[in-house]
């Protein structure tokens, strides 16, 4: 027996040697390898506040509820307990944790303190899964600037998009020995690479402003039965954004809920023929090149025809005589033209045109930007330098119409839009965006020039008295072009706008306002949105009253 | 082998005045009792580590059990060397019934399942006893009894005591079968075999029993006499690649983790497979890839050498016995050990199918802790018992 005992010993002892010293090093890495996991450790994505630091956009720690269904003893028992705090009905639940499959969603995006009592029942096979949910507490208010997040958590719509590098941070990784039941294994080897949260964006978007812009701008599309309108705020020194509100709207939280369409950003994504609103860059052209005076007088005839079209007035009238100044106030298209003839060349329009941004991106850092439509001269017809003189022919977005009133208003030097104020990175530093691009576009003397006859728009003898604001002098424009419907190659529909400054005399805030296809006081409608939304605005930032009221403003309404 | 027995035997009747000169603590086989208590104390050190991981709220759950059924254990022990054997002859059939009654007792309402084995029934306290454990001991008590009762008229027992004794065995045995405990079956089955082997019987008998064990062996898959999961665990021993079944996860993990221990192991408590709970019942079945793992091959060596040296003490106990009974439970408790031993340590290195039978002195399980120090206390009364 001793001997069998022996050859046992003698066979256990090979057996050792087999396993741990020649197959030692294997089964160890097998081992490890089964041992190892990665986890990736969520970056947390940075916020997205106004300037005065309110929450547009936060992430908020969430739980989703997994299943390893073969772990489940009794789903009808478990859907029953998880129902009531769920919100899911228990046969929908019970179909969801009944199967053979190791990792299913229960439910996503739950709070930590659901969780906690979920976790408290103690259901086999239940388990959490750490998340963030995308949260937009004024989600309906600036959701067309802001954008939205898709279901993994990743930008897919405006700023959310476009800053989603930013937002999102740098995930980090963590890799531990993991026991046969889940928990890590004490003393086992592991390294951690930390996640880098995302920066905090700061918008310039004011979010007082934006929110009564808004407001204003969907009260206006709705009193005048349009199909969208859009109203833009700019502070014409810096060129920052502090309003684009934009109906219809979508809501960040809902994304789903807007049509397709809907979910973008109308003021800087479709250009449209700016009619009236782009003589100023008529105007500024002239006076700029010396070869008129804004009270050069011009006499008009009735129609205008140049290589065989015939070009009208908005209102039909005899001849007349008017100066520069009262062609811009009651937005005469031949008076114009005529003025625009004094020019050197035709080519000097485009290129004035040019230099006010338009046929580019203003490169604001909102996602989807259009540059418009600008044709070059060598695609010229005969006709188009005189439509492009009073605004056919080229398209412009809402806002970069409004930069175009901004460079007046900036003394003739265009300042790159802006929407992020700053960044404040996860380690607390604040980084600036880099500074904008400044073009002098005409002389501050051209630009004083033509702010004083954009004056004389907003006043009865102009065609926006409906713009004027009580104690401020008000520069600007209307426009209103005909949609041109390609189907038909009629006309169908117009576009309302307004862009204009105030207070005149030490420009503080530009506003844009488009409205598409109005059925209602196509004429009034956009002055009217202009004067609420910038005697809100004019308030808000508290901009001074002009200290002696213009003629224009005291025979406003 | 038996012939060599039988004149040792002769030879020891000559003196027999000696035992009452030397004090008892002299008479003790202190080499028996320090490689059994050494094992015991390495058990415990490794029960602590693997037990550790299983139970977060208590670490200590498994180490502070384990240390009471070993302490219990030793004092039942030297408890047991000092008996009789006049009184253990008397109170042997008592023994024997206490245990049939245990056994039956599993499956009445008391009795539950551990491992597809209803083997089980718990006490208050949390307490469970195994009475198949208690059964072996009862078994041998009985063989050798019953086979050594005739000795001082013949020179070996006759077929009717031989086929008396085997009846009378085959109870506790087939209970156990029915608890499907195949492990503790075939530990009976060894130790019958082995005792009727060194009863002086005919060959045949031996011969006989080996072969129905071969047989039954061969056609217990075809008849269906074996339930699902032993096919399982068998097939599991001939394929250990083979992902599905129980067995074969416990056997490769077994293996990861002994060989992940290397030479000098990963170290105590830092087995990073006993750890992480990958392999099963680790604190019992599979102790020893725990000392593979964390001791390596040193320590699973030292198990090794402590067992043999456990088995060594046996069998000189056994050759050196004074009388057949004293020969015949020696040899019993030897073959029991040594049978228990092997398999185990067999199946932790995968060269043996997965039955559920513990390490002796080293894994967790209380009855199986007690009654192995019992078998050492009858180990010990033999010895005592004996001229040296």
């Amino acid at each position: 027996m001793l001997v069998v005992t022996l050859i046992a010993v003698t066979i256990f002892v090979g057996r050792l040697v087999d396993l741990q010293v020649v197959r030692g090093g294997t089964l160890a890495a097998e081992g490890l390898d089964q041992r190892l996991r990665t986890v990736e450790l969520l970056a947390p994505r940075g916020s997205i506040t106004d300037i005065n630091g309110v929450p547009l956009a936060v992430s908020m720690d969430s739980v989703n509820v997994t299943v390893d269904q073969t772990l489940v003893t009794d789903p009808a028992v478990t859907a029953a307990a998880l129902a009531p705090e769920l919100g899911i009905s228990v046969t929908e639940l019970q179909a969801s944790l009944t199967g053979d499959r190791r990792f299913a969603y229960v439910a996503k995006d739950i709070t930590p303190d659901s969780w906690r009592r979920i976790d408290a029942l103690s259901l086999p096979g239940i388990y959490p899964e750490k998340t963030t949910t995308r949260s937009y507490p004024v989600g309906g208010v600036v959701g067309n600037v802001v954008g939205f997040v898709g279901s993994e958590g990743k930008g897919i719509e405006g700023l959310e998009y476009s800053l989603d590098d930013v937002l999102a941070g740098v995930n980090g990784t963590s890799t531990f020995e993991r026991g046969a039941a889940g928990p890590a294994i004490p003393n086992g080897a592991g390294s951690t690479t930390d996640a880098v949260a995302g920066a905090n964006v700061r918008l310039t978007i004011d979010g007082d402003i934006q929110y009564v812009a808004q407001r204003v701008i969907a009260d206006a599309v709705a009193a005048s039965g349009a199909e969208s309108g859009t109203v833009v705020v700019l502070n014409p020194r810096t060129g920052q954004i502090l309003a684009l509100a934009t109906v219809p709207t979508v809501d960040s939280n809902e994304p789903g809920d807007s049509l397709a369409e809907d979910r973008g950003n109308r003021a800087i994504s479709s250009a449209y023929e700016p009619g009236s609103t782009a003589k100023i860059m008529t105007m500024a052209a002239l006076l700029n090149e010396g070869v008129v005076t804004p009270t050069d007088r011009f006499e008009i005839p009735p129609t205008l025809t140049i290589q065989g079209k015939e070009f009208h007035d908005n209102e039909e009238h005899g001849t007349l005589n008017l100066s520069l100044t009262e062609i811009l106030a009651q937005s005469s298209n031949i008076g114009t033209i005529l003025a625009a003839q004094k020019l050197p060349s035709q080519e000097t329009l485009y290129n004035y045109q040019r230099k006010f941004g338009i046929g580019e991106s203003t490169n604001s850092g909102l996602p989807g930007e259009s540059a418009g439509l600008l044709p070059a001269p060598k695609d010229w017809s005969g006709t188009t330098f005189p439509t492009l003189a009073f605004g056919q022919g080229l398209a412009l977005t809402p806002l970069q119409s409004a930069v175009t009133f901004a460079t007046i208003a900036n003394g003739g030097v265009r300042v790159q839009p802006s929407i992020v104020a700053d960044y404040t990175q996860a380690d607390g530093t604040v980084v600036l965006p880099t500074a904008p691009q400044r073009t002098e576009v005409v002389s501050s003397q051209t630009a004083a020039t033509l702010t004083q006859m954009l004056k004389e728009v907003v006043s009865e003898r102009g065609t926006a008295p409906l713009a004027a604001i009580p104690g401020y002098q008000v520069a600007g424009k209307t426009g209103t072009a005909q949609f041109v419907d390609p189907t038909c190659g009629c006309y169908n529909g117009v576009m309302s706008a307004f862009d204009g400054f105030a207070p005149a005399d030490n420009p503080a805030l530009v506003i844009g306002v488009s409205i598409v296809r109005p059925k209602y006081s196509i004429y009034g409608i956009a002055p009217s949105v202009f004067r609420q939304v910038m005697a809100y605005a004019l308030q808000v930032l508290q901009i001074p009253p002009t200290s002696t009221p213009s003629t224009s403003t005291t025979a406003g309404r | 082998m038996t012939e060599g027995y039988r004149t040792t035997f002769k030879r020891r009747q000559m003196s027999l005045s000696s035992s009452q000169r030397n004090p008892y603590w002299r008479r003790l086989d202190w080499v028996l009792i320090g490689a059994s208590l050494s094992a015991s104390l390495l058990g415990c050190v490794l029960v602590w580590s693997a037990g550790r991981s299983d139970l977060a709220e208590d670490p200590l759950y498994f180490l502070k059990r384990h240390v009471i059924y070993l302490v219990v254990g030793l004092a039942l022990a030297l408890l047991v060397s000092r008996i009789d054997h006049r009184l253990m002859r008397a109170y042997t059939p008592v023994v024997y019934g206490a245990s049939l009654l245990g056994l039956l007792l599993v499956f009445s309402p008391l009795g539950y399942t551990i491992g597809g084995a209803r083997g089980w029934f718990k006490l208050p306290m949390g307490i469970t006893l195994q009475p198949a454990e208690f059964a072996k001991v009862a078994i041998i008590l009985m063989l050798a009894m019953m086979l050594s009762e005739k000795r001082d008229a013949e020179s070996a027992p006759r077929d009717r005591d031989v086929l008396f004794a085997l009846l009378v065995a085959a109870v506790p045995l087939g209970l156990v079968l029915l608890q499907n405990d195949t492990g503790t079956v075939l530990i009976m089955g060894t130790i019958i075999v082995a005792m009727v082997a060194v009863s002086g019987a005919r060959t045949r008998w031996v011969a006989g029993m080996l072969a129905a064990a071969v047989t039954l062996g061969v056609l217990a898959v075809p008849l269906g006499l074996l339930k699902d999961y032993q096919i399982q665990r068998l097939t599991a021993f001939v394929d250990p690649t083979a992902e599905a079944s129980a067995g074969s996860y416990a056997v490769n993990q077994a293996a990861i983790a002994i060989g992940g221990g290397g030479v000098s192991g990963q170290g105590l408590f830092s087995g990073t497979q006993t750890q992480g709970g990958f392999v099963p019942v680790n604190e019992s079945d599979f102790i020893f890839s725990v000392a593979g793992e964390e001791l390596g091959f040193i320590g699973a060596v030292l198990i090794l050498v402590l067992m043999a040296v456990i088995l060594w003490r046996g069998i000189r106990i056994a050759l050196k016995a004074q009388d057949l009974f004293g020969r015949l439970v020696a040899t019993g408790v030897v073959a029991w050990l040594a049978f228990q031993m092997f398999e185990n340590i067999g199946m932790n290195l995968g060269i043996m199918p997965v039955t559920g039978v513990p390490l002796p002195f080293v894994s967790f399980g209380g009855t199986s802790m007690i009654a192995t120090w019992l078998g050492i206390g009858l180990l010990l009364n033999v010895r005592i018992h004996s001229d040296n």
